[in-house]
């Protein structure tokens, strides 16, 4: 049995808020791009050809409709197919693709449909972020007066404190994600604020969220939808004459409490090189990695996918990278956790320019959570979709904007996670 | 075999029946008003066209009846004034969140034992909250502040009073309080300095806007709820 896994299409419902468009609408209108995509690709097969469903959806509480993958499933015409839903914070819609991944791997399903999707516009935004922060423990996390904003923000203040990063670090993360945005025409960040360049003064002139972020360091909320048909190496050929393929998954997990992480035991030891970085102006705990600063799940995720991938050397082998970013910060913690530097140098990626569109390692070519946009169960289906078309040199087809495809590309890597960090996984995506 | 009930109730603070029934009632799910609107809708932006959607307005409420489990000893503690957090007979973690099993991998999930904790900490991470929740927003800017209290293995988030949100850092020494009137949930807990705060570095710039962010969050608070 092959362990290779193809994508033979992707499809993304841009990202909004509001869409006003009802949740099976917008699944319809991927799954139909898809089949556009694909045209020997019959919905009235899969029960014959054995194929199933994998479906990503965060929130029950968002609309106050629980099991919405059954109305998802009906909708689609898929009665009788094997279908399941996944549901992981943040996380949900990498843990969706990497479980349909393993099912194909498994040999039980020659192809998996995965359909991603969640409404967010149907409660007052604050309502909206309660439900986002129930995500955290209600006893000791949610009722403690902090917001969820809160919570990563104090993260951001120890990485500030502990490796030096600034608010201009921040702020240029932003722009560099607005500025990808801005040709993406499944991006809601222009479909709400048009299509100019911002800056780093423009990062300063949004609001304060939660010190040290602001508002457009934060991830959009939105609706959306998107859809990726994956299958197994003998049908994907016959399937498209173009296939990219998932060479490698990979997801780990860290406690539910970000403020139960400095001393836990279960770290210790687990990666040294890393607790050796610490500076000297900081008492360190009693397990300096990962503290606050960085996120520990996103390493152990990283690590397995690069090991199933055999990937040696992240940094040369990785052409393009998209992060789950629903903070700015999380893009420099982020390349620290995913081996592209060391701890603490995410900032010199960023300053060096190494992370820009025709930089040495692209990253956020989406505008990705802060400018994309953050439709919860689609956001990771959608950026797994952006690197896939990068992949298979179909930016020009697909945006309608040539000139932000990228060349001699051959592996991608993306990220998904939930919480502050208390599930986290990972693909490697390959030519 | 034994039944496990049936269920004594030591001592109880009820809820006000009447106020929950009548929003519970209110609460039910028909819509109470609608609007019908027309937009630009599509899957892409390469491709949009004229929608209308009706849109109704549709409430519902809930009232949950929560047990805190073998960690209730933590709250019943707040309601005396008291701060507890468990401790692992094996390893010597003290936990504040407690846990009732000791999550050490080499301790197999041992059952903890309460101490009393002193109401003493430290600062190991910090936030200002320009917009915090909607029952706490008169208290904005509002620092939330990750607190190690002394001789525990983790941090207890809580937020700050009578304290320079320009001037939290981490490592400043802090007092830990409990509300005179404890409701029985982690809000009953708040901190303030036990020594003069020395704040972290920050360019002219960067002071300049924080002091910007902290007089519009004020003013916002003044128009909103009036001098205090
Ligand atoms: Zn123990």
């Amino acid at each position: 049995m092959t362990k290779k896994v193809g994508i033979v299409a992707g499809s993304i419902s841009r990202f909004d808020n509001p869409r006003h468009t009802l949740q099976e609408e917008m699944c319809a209108e991927a799954v139909r791009m898809i089949l556009d995509d694909v045209p020997e690709l019959e919905l009235g097969d899969f029960v014959k050809k054995g194929y199933a469903c994998c479906y990503s959806y965060f929130s029950d509480i968002l609309e106050q409709q629980q099991c919405m993958h059954w109305i998802i499933n009906d909708y689609l015409g898929l009665s009788a197919v094997p279908c399941f839903r996944v549901e992981s914070g943040g996380a949900t819609p990498i843990d969706a693709i990497i479980n349909a991944a393993l099912w194909i791997r498994s040999g039980m399903f020659p192809a998996v449909l995965v359909v991603g999707w969640e409404k967010m516009d149907e409660l007052p935004i604050q309502k909206v972020n309660e439900a986002i922060a129930i995500a955290g423990d209600t006893d000791w996390d949610f009722v403690s007066g902090f917001t969820y904003n809160a919570f990563y923000a104090t993260m951001e203040a120890r990485r500030m404190h502990v490796y030096g990063e600034t608010e201009e670090d921040l702020a240029e993360v932003a722009v560099l994600c607005h500025n990808n945005s801005l040709e993406n025409p499944y991006a809601q960040w222009p479909a709400q604020h048009g299509f100019s360049k911002i800056m780093v003064e423009d990062v300063y002139k949004s609001r304060l969220i939660s010190w040290p972020y602001r508002l457009h360091e934060c991830a959009m909320t939105s609706e959306g939808a998107s859809a990726l048909f994956l299958a197994n190496e003998e049908l994907t050929k016959k399937l498209t004459d173009n296939p990219i393929w998932i060479t490698g998954v990979g997801f780990g997990s860290d406690t539910m409490r970000a403020g139960d992480r400095p001393d836990n035991p279960a770290w210790k030891g687990l990666y040294p090189e890393d607790e050796k970085i610490w500076p000297k102006h900081v008492p360190p705990p009693m397990s300096p990695y990962p503290d606050l600063c960085n996120f520990g799940a996103l390493r152990v995720s990283a690590r397995m996918a690069y090991k199933d991938a055999g990937v040696k050397n992240p940094r040369k082998e990785i052409n393009l990278v998209e992060i789950f970013d629903p903070y700015a910060g999380v893009v420099l913690a982020g390349l620290e956790d995913f081996d592209f530097c060391k701890r603490g140098e995410g900032k010199k990626l960023l300053r060096d320019g190494v992370i820009q569109p025709f930089g040495e390692l692209p990253c956020q070519l989406s505008g990705a959570l802060t400018a994309q946009g953050h439709a919860v169960g689609s956001t990771s289906i959608a950026q797994v979709v952006d690197v896939y078309w990068q992949l298979s040199n179909q930016i020009g087809k697909k945006w309608g904007a040539p000139s932000r495809q990228l060349s001699n590309i051959k592996k991608g890597f993306i990220h998904g996670h939930g919480g502050t960090g208390c599930q986290a996984g990972a693909v490697v995506l390959e030519v | 075999m034994k039944q496990p009930g049936p269920e004594k109730v030591i001592k109880e603070q009820k809820i006000d029946e009447k106020w929950w029934k009548d929003w519970e009632r209110r609460g039910g799910w028909r819509p109470e008003g609608w609007k019908i609107i027309e937009i630009n809708d599509g899957p892409t932006l390469n491709d949009l066209k004229p929608e209308k959607f009706l849109i109704v307005h549709r409430p519902h409420g809930n009232l949950f009846h929560h047990s805190y489990g073998k960690v209730s000893k933590f709250f019943t503690g707040l309601l005396e004034g008291k701060l507890y957090g468990t401790k692992c007979p094996k390893c010597g973690l003290v936990y504040c969140p407690p846990r009732a099993h000791c999550f050490n991998p080499k301790c197999r999930l041992a059952e903890t034992q309460w101490v009393e904790l002193p109401k003493k900490g430290e600062v190991h991470a910090h936030t200002v909250m320009a917009i915090a929740w909607p029952s706490m927003a008169h208290l904005q800017p509002l620092v939330g502040a990750m607190i190690r209290i002394d001789g525990t293995n983790t941090c207890l988030p809580m937020t700050m009073r009578d304290v320079d949100p320009e001037k939290v850092n981490i490592g400043l020494r802090v007092n830990i309080h409990i509300e005179k009137q404890p409701k029985g949930d982690l809000l009953d807990v708040y901190a303030t300095p036990a020594e003069e705060p020395k704040p972290p570095k920050r360019t002219p710039e960067e002071l300049k806007r924080f002091r910007e962010d902290m007089e519009k969050t004020r003013a916002w608070v003044k128009k909103t709820f009036g001098a205090k």
